[in-house]
């Protein structure tokens, strides 16, 4: 008998096997579940990226590609980040007569998040989905090939925060100022401790990108982190412990001359490698983002954005 | 499925907990194998130890470690008993070396097994190692110096089936790091001796061999058709006969794509690989003639994910391993997406008493390799995309080629000396990733000289010059590292002693603030199974590869202390 | 602590187990001529045998060879002694093996370990690494690395070993 299970275990092996013939596509797209209250599910991807990283392109494409299935579910976030891909090239018409990569996409939120993650320092481009397992034996900085499954796991979860934002904008105020209150809700039982963190994005920046061979001038650069109006590490909701139904109210007033001004400042004088150029800001392309994590794990439970307009 | 990863994340958190658990039972377990194997079985194993300090040096780009101090250890335990055999591996890294990931972070024993043998049959329950063929669809293995170490947790069975028939079956996942790959393999390989196992006498010896994979990951999709099970396979075939020595190998993988949502990042076209090599000798002569191309023929235990931690086929890298530092500067790096290589190698050996020979002989060694791209890159094919690049098409883009000659000759008692002349092309842009016309492709002429004296018993000096000329053969925008130069003294003394100084200088590079030394000392002490060794200086940075596999390892400056040890 | 631990039970098991001498592991390797063969079957008639792992791409490996092959055939005329040359090559460089052996004259018993089977069984991280091994099959001495001479020291064990 002991003969023949090497032998069995041998033909078992052989079965396993599937070459799938075309067409490739399916054409069965699965709608997405409306859930019991009155919030969904939103995803935030933070996409490590950088404008000499030329396989960074494919990262941003998967990730619009996800956007078109999962529509306004999925959040994109663009951090330039890590002196390797996104340093800026010196300004310089004898050595850099094309201006090539002189613009500074980088900030100081984006360079403490990387270097907290351990991100740009293992290559590029990885991305993370709403920060899942930083606390697990598995990575949390995922290859854009993994990301659409893990999106589909974390649309799987029960929303456990409503967020919604508000941008106000008197005639009084001036043409960049802008009142930013966030309004979210606790909808399930939570147990840790929460934080609100809100940023600026600027979507649509046309500049130059490396894209595989390519040194792209007109590259069209999609929710780039701008600014963070929270610490990085965001702000309390509440003071004491959060129950169901508790909602809070965060309200930040900005300028964006005055952000801008900053990242100018801060790419001249902190960035290794940076020249300033981190200016022309395009109000009309400007978004809030903001998010709740779960400061025990830094998971993000909800993430929402909206047009500065 | 959602609660299936849950309750794998609970049990590889509950794993790693009990990490001190599983670690204080393996321990008495061992405590009582050797106290009982006073009569019976025995122990063996081996220590190895690895700290590097690391200070800035902004000359060379030498980062300063926040822990100062690195340490790489590992400590093997076996113990053997009749049919029985138990083993396993403590590894420590606190925290890892620069070169190494940082993956590799914190203890554990990532590494355990047991062996018995019964009637031919060998089950092994735990890690193991393993590799069908010549790797071409499977190979796990460990490379200490490049931080590899994809060893299987698993099943493995083999058997002796009959007379020179003997087959091989696993299941098990693949090491990454501290943890393991998501995907799940199947084996099976089966090695047939014809001459053996039909009582063929004959002069000339057939083995057939044949080996199957397959590999398990759940996924779906919402656009896209994704196999979960994605099989490889190979058939492989060696003759001897007399000096001869024929072997061929084919491997065939189905179709294998990310899980990705855009179209263009979907291939579904299937990959293949043929390696064949010729090998004549005879005393005093021998020559071996290789070639293999490749197509699309990357195999990951999790396919959407980069990194050679997740390779797991082995695709032989055609050109000969160099052992002198400057031989190594520009190392071919074999690309399983694709390539079409050559090889040839040719020994002799000039006789004692010929002109050439002189009074011992002189050995020579040529080899030449030259290793390019396929037409258009590799297969592809989805709905909108069939592509697939001609078969044998050495007109295309070159990679890399080598052409050397290795002199080694003892003129008398005293003097020894082996020497090199060497020149290479190395496809800068292409084998690391930059974009075209960045560095271009470089062409380098080496020569070496390492000459032996024998001062007295026991006592040799031993000088190692070394000089490599570069030029870019094209313009670029960059410039490369440019004419190195490097000198090494070695003076040892037998059986315990050495001591060993050696520079390197970059004398032609075009930027003149980078035209540095890399200086280097070393002391070792060796006694019986044990190593000790300390050195002090710089490391460049540069690309290490073993067997075609390779990583970046970053420029240093620091002490480093090493002991090995066995027993 | 729990390196303290492990440096300690290890010390505790060479103290426990260093009085034995160890036989060699059963493991299969592959001989040039394609043959599976069990290094539990190596065989000198008594005569100790001298194992030692090397590889075609090792300089110092190579060095000792070539060094111990100019006085092979005076140690075997003196003490019976076999060499066994054990090649780590992968099959990158396994092809090699053969007709470097065959062009150099060396008259060694050459055998192949691809997976590296043989070397993990006995404890060989790094090559050259040498073992003795007596006339009934036991490790009785064993030499990590080559220094230029270290062939003498071998062969003074060897003749040791053969005046017990």
């Amino acid at each position: 008998m002991r003969k023949f299970i090497p032998i069995i275990v041998f033909a078992f092996i052989f079965s396993s096997c599937e070459v799938i013939e075309g067409p490739y596509m399916s054409d069965s797209v699965n709608p997405i579940d409306t859930t019991t209250n009155n919030y969904v599910k939103n995803i935030l991807i933070e996409d490590f990226t950088g404008h000499l990283c030329k396989n960074c392109p494919d990262a941003a494409s998967e990730l619009e590609a996800i956007q078109s299935v999962y529509g306004s579910q999925i959040i994109g976030l663009a951090i330039h980040s890590g002196t390797t891909f996104a340093r800026s090239y010196p300004i310089d018409p004898v050595s850099n007569p094309d201006d090539k990569f002189i613009y500074d996409f980088r900030t100081m939120w984006g360079e403490e998040l990387d270097v907290f993650f351990e991100v740009s320092e293992n290559g590029l481009p990885k991305g993370m989905i709403n920060r899942s397992d930083y606390n697990s034996s598995g990575d949390h900085r995922k290859d854009f090939g993994q990301w659409s499954s893990i999106v589909a796991d974390e649309l799987d979860k029960e929303v456990k925060f409503g967020i919604d934002i508000e941008v106000i904008q008197n005639s009084n105020m001036p043409s960049d100022q802008f009142d930013i209150i966030i309004n979210s809700e606790a909808v399930s039982n939570v147990q840790n401790n929460h934080k609100l963190v809100v940023c600026i994005t600027e979507n649509n920046i046309t500049n130059w990108q490396k894209d595989g061979d390519i040194d792209n001038p007109t590259y069209t650069h999609k929710h780039v982190l701008r600014s963070f109006l929270t610490p990085t590490w965001g702000d309390d909701l509440s003071s004491e412990e959060i129950n169901i139904g508790d909602s809070f109210s965060n309200a930040y007033t900005i300028v964006i001359s005055d952000l801008e001004d900053f990242n100018i400042e801060h790419s001249e004088n902190t960035l290794t490698l940076g020249n300033g150029n981190s200016g022309g800001w395009d109000l009309s392309n400007l978004y809030v983002l903001a998010y709740i994590y779960d400061i025990s794990n830094y998971e993000i439970l909800q993430v929402e954005e909206k047009s500065l307009f | 499925m959602g609660m299936k990863k849950n309750y794998l994340k609970k049990y590889k958190t509950l794993f790693r907990n009990n990490m001190k658990i599983r670690f204080v039972i393996f321990l008495l377990t061992f405590f009582a194998l050797s106290s009982y194997s006073q009569n019976s079985g025995q122990i063996s194993g081996d220590f190895s130890l690895n700290l590097q300090s690391y200070v800035e040096d902004e000359a060379i780009n030498a980062q300063a470690a926040d822990e100062v101090i690195l340490n790489n250890a590992f400590l093997n335990l076996l113990y053997s008993n009749k049919n029985l055999t138990i083993g396993l591996r403590y590894e420590s890294y606190l925290n890892a070396l620069l070169d190494y990931d940082s993956e590799f972070r914190g203890n554990g024993i990532p590494y355990r097994f047991a062996t018995y043998t019964i009637d031919g049959l060998e089950i092994t329950a735990g890690n193991f190692y393993e590799q069908f063929g010549s790797g071409l669809i499977f190979r796990s293995y460990e490379e200490k110096g490049l931080g590899i170490d994809n060893s299987m947790d698993g099943i493995r069975l083999k058997y002796k089936l009959g007379k020179g028939i003997n087959i091989k079956s696993f299941v098990g996942k693949s090491r990454t790091y501290f943890t393991y790959a998501e995907g799940i393999f199947r084996g099976a390989d089966l090695e047939v001796d014809i001459n053996e196992s039909f009582n063929f006498e004959n002069e000339t010896k057939y083995i057939i061999g044949s080996s199957f994979i397959s590999r398990y990951e759940e996924r779906s999709n919402p656009i896209f058709e994704i196999p979960q099970n994605v099989a490889a396979y190979s058939g492989r075939l060696n003759i001897i006969s007399g000096g001869w020595n024929y072997f061929g190998e084919y491997a065939h993988k189905i179709n294998d794509p990310i899980n990705s949502l855009q179209e263009s990042e979907m291939n579904y076209a299937s990959g293949n690989a043929f390696t064949s090599s010729i090998t004549y000798s005879q005393r005093g002569f021998g020559v071996t003639a290789e070639m293999h191309r490749v197509d699309n023929m990357l195999f990951l235990s999790e396919r959407e994910r980069t990194g050679k931690a997740y390779i797991m086929n082995y695709i032989p890298t055609l050109s000969k391993p160099h052992a002198y530092t400057l031989l190594a500067i520009y190392p071919c790096a074999t690309q399983a997406m694709g390539e079409l290589g050559i090889q040839l190698d040719v020994f002799y050996k000039f006789k004692k008493g010929t002109p050439l020979g002189g009074k011992y002989g002189t050995k020579v060694n040529f080899n030449f390799s030259r290793i390019n791209g396929l037409e258009g890159g590799n297969s592809m094919l989805n709905d909108n995309i069939d592509f697939s690049p001609k078969l044998f098409d050495f007109s295309q883009e070159l990679y890399f080629s080598d052409i050397n000659l290795e002199i080694n000759k003892k003129i008398n008692k005293q003097i020894s000396y082996n020497a090199v002349f060497a020149n290479q092309t190395y496809n800068k842009d292409f084998l690391e990733g930059k974009t075209p016309g960045e560095y271009g492709t470089i062409n380098s002429t080496i020569a070496v000289l390492d000459l032996s004296y024998k001062i007295k018993k026991g006592h040799t000096i031993r000088f190692e010059t070394q000089a490599l000329f570069a030029k870019q053969l094209e313009t670029a925008t960059n410039d490369e590292e440019g004419d190195w130069l490097m000198g090494l003294v070695e003076y040892t003394i037998s059986p315990n002693w050495f001591f060993a100084f050696q520079d390197m200088y970059n004398y032609g590079n075009e930027n003149e603030s980078k035209r540095l030394h890399y200086t280097n000392i070393n002391i070792g002490y060796l006694k019986g199974s044990t190593r000790f060794e300390i050195g002090y200086g710089k490391k460049r940075e540069g690309i290490f590869c073993v067997g075609g596999v390779c990583k970046l390892v970053p420029s240093s400056n620091g002490l480093n202390l090493s002991i090995t040890s066995s027993f | 602590m729990k390196k303290a631990l492990i440096i300690f039970s290890t010390l505790f098991l060479i103290a426990n187990t260093n009085a034995q001498e160890k036989s060699l592991p059963n493991i299969e390797v592959k001989t040039l001529k394609g043959k599976t063969f069990n290094i539990q079957d190596l065989d000198n008639e008594g005569s100790p045998m001298v194992m030692s792992f090397w590889a075609t791409w090792c300089k110092p490996c190579k060095k000792e060879l070539n060094a111990i092959a100019e006085v092979y055939e005076d140690w075997q005329d003196e003490t019976g002694v076999k060499l066994i040359a054990i090649s780590i090559d992968d099959s990158r460089s396994m092809s090699k093996v053969a007709p470097y052996v065959n062009s150099s004259d060396w008259e060694y018993e050459i055998y192949l370990d691809q997976n590296s089977d043989l070397k993990r069984a006995m404890g060989v991280s790094t090559v050259p690494h040498t073992f003795l091994i007596n006339g009934n099959g036991k490790i009785v001495w064993n030499h990590k690395g080559y220094i230029d001479g270290d062939e003498e020291k071998l062969f003074e064990e060897i003749q040791n070993l053969v005046s017990k």
